[in-house]
């Protein structure tokens, strides 16, 4: 078996457990799969896309591959920018759509069902914008290079990794010593009694929201980056996304990154042990086998 | 003459607007008193605290924090405001420390303080002291109690409103969590107490009020309430006037 597919694995899994996280908060807060979440990776990809292109336009030096990398400055650039505006986009969606559902009382079936409008919504507007034919951040090509143990990997690969890595770091801690995070694993566990300890539960849910969205943004860029920009691009990975946030315990943040990087290694894995027609159907084995025989995950708390 | 601590004004609340549980509500309770609502099952003792709280909707009336009108104010305002609420069950965060459950209820304090206060409740509450870590759903059942009450007076509350605090702890540590109430009231402190425990809440109470379908039928003095054979009878459950029992 050839040992690449550990690195090819990291890569997805790296996309999927970002994503994941942000499934697993909205999940544990709002209390309802938004299956919308994947399309905020794809807008994320596109906003990235659309502003580094504009970036380009004024200074064609923002454009030049930074060392090893096969992008410029305009992506860094355009990342953080289009960061800012996928939370932005994700707030008015939950300004819009669900907070009016939740004000109403509405069930939670309501809001699942408002999340699958969402998302087609949300994917028909790129495809209306940006065309379904598929876009590149970069035309350079990359050479892998040996990184030991018989891995090859891009720059703009490890560079993922890392920014993978350090985002997860940050959203533990975030969690974990902040008053904002607190307050957010509060509501988590219960929201009116948050509100009687004095936590504004309408902006942890904000914060939830802009979170869980910066991540999904970053998620997409990674995407885009090495594999390609499509309107289906979260779509496609709904699946992945949903798996590792229940395998990892939903309100887990380190459990959803772990298992994102379960999922996806898992996936490299079939696709070279039974084939790469197989690989979809990994996520979706991982989902029952979790919901069958470990319903609250790898890290979640007992119902 | 000094407002009252806390006061409702042809309070009329409930879950829904046309299903009121509290009907027509005034109460008035003075500073530094330790206040009893007593009341059969489905009086509304609950929801009355609830809704000053801000948990539960306020349809009409009014709600008053020494002189300042709090009917509208968000329930995650009020602790701020002075008025703290320790609701019957889930009271703590299960899935938080103990220190960090305090951390939390610190929050709404300026930073300087916040350090500060939570070494004093540990002070005060020594058995929460020992192990600050440790996940507050492996406490007891009275040490949650306890804790629930720390977090509560991590502000100073001009007012502690405490529902039903007796529900599902033994007799001794009933009589602590009693205890600890009685000395936060000699302090000086206000509080209010949702009770189903009549002889022990009035045997520490200085007031009671009781309540009947959502309406106050009566109030007095804990200790002639004890000795009212008539109340006893109708609205507390016993049928012999009772001796104030010391928890």
């Amino acid at each position: 078996m050839n040992p690449q597919f550990l690195m090819d694995g990291l890569i997805a899994g790296a996309m999927i457990g970002l994503g994941a996280i942000g499934v697993t908060l909205t999940y544990s807060i709002l209390r309802f799969a938004n299956f919308a979440h994947g399309e905020l990776l794809a807008w994320g990809a596109y906003l990235a896309l659309a502003v580094s292109g504009a970036l380009g336009l004024f200074s064609t030096t923002l454009t030049r591959p930074i060392g090893l990398f096969s992008f410029g400055w305009s992506l860094p650039l355009a990342a953080i920018i289009a960061i800012v505006l996928t939370g932005l986009l994700a707030l008015a969606v939950d300004g819009m759509l669900f907070g009016r559902l939740r004000a109403r009382g509405g069930a939670v079936i309501i809001l699942v069902m408002a999340s699958f409008g969402a998302s087609l919504a949300l994917r028909s507007l790129l495809e209306f914008i940006f065309t379904s034919k598929p876009a590149y951040y970069t035309k350079a090509l990359q050479i892998a290079v040996q990184i030991g143990g018989g891995l090859r990997a891009t720059p703009d690969q490890l560079l993922s990794l890392g920014v993978a890595l350090a985002a997860v770091i940050a959203i533990h801690l975030m969690m974990t010593r902040t008053d904002i995070g607190r307050s957010m694993r509060a509501v988590s566990e219960n929201s009116a009694l948050a509100g009687i300890a004095g936590v504004d539960v309408r902006k942890v849910i904000r914060v939830v929201w802009f979170v869980g969205a910066a991540l999904a943004c970053i998620a997409g860029i990674m995407t885009g980056l090495l594999v390609q920009i499509r309107p289906y691009l979260g779509h496609d990975l709904l699946l992945p996304l949903f798996a590792a946030a229940i395998l990892g315990g939903i309100g887990s943040v380190p459990g959803a990154m772990i298992a994102g990087l379960i999922v996806g290694l898992s996936e490299a894995a079939a696709v070279q042990l039974v084939g790469a027609e197989w690989r979809a159907a990994v996520s979706f084995v991982i989902l029952v086998a979790v919901l069958l025989l470990r319903p609250r995950g790898l890290f979640g708390r007992a119902a | 003459m000094t407002a009252p601590a806390l006061s409702t004004q042809a309070l009329i609340a409930g879950y829904e607007p046309d299903l009121p549980i509290v009907r027509g509500v005034d109460l008035s309770v003075a500073q530094g008193e330790l206040l009893v609502l007593l009341g059969p099952n489905g009086a509304g003792k609950s929801t009355l605290v609830k809704a000053i709280a801000g948990v539960v909707p306020v349809h009409f009336g009014s709600i008053m924090l020494g002189e300042r009108d709090i009917t509208r104010v968000a329930a995650h305002r009020k602790i701020g405001e002075g008025l703290a609420f320790v609701p019957q069950t889930e009271n703590i965060f299960a899935t938080l420390t103990i220190h960090e459950n305090l951390q939390l209820a610190a929050a709404v304090l300026p930073k300087k303080l916040r350090v500060e206060k939570i070494a004093a409740l540990y002070r005060r509450f020594p058995d929460l002291a020992t192990k600050p870590t440790r996940l507050a759903g492996a406490l007891s059942g009275g040490q949650r109690q306890m804790l629930a009450v720390a977090r509560a007076l991590i502000v100073d509350p001009s007012v502690l409103i405490l529902d039903e605090p007796s529900a599902g702890l033994s007799p001794k540590i009933v009589a602590e969590v009693f205890a600890m109430l009685k000395e936060i009231n000699a302090g000086g402190g206000t509080v209010i107490l949702v009770e189903q425990n009549v002889k022990a809440a009035l045997a520490i109470a200085s007031r009671a009020v009781i309540l009947v379908e959502g309406k106050i039928r009566h109030e007095g003095e804990a200790s002639s309430l004890l000795g009212d054979p008539l109340i006893a009878r109708l609205y507390l459950g016993t049928s012999q006037p009772q001796k104030a029992e010391q928890p």
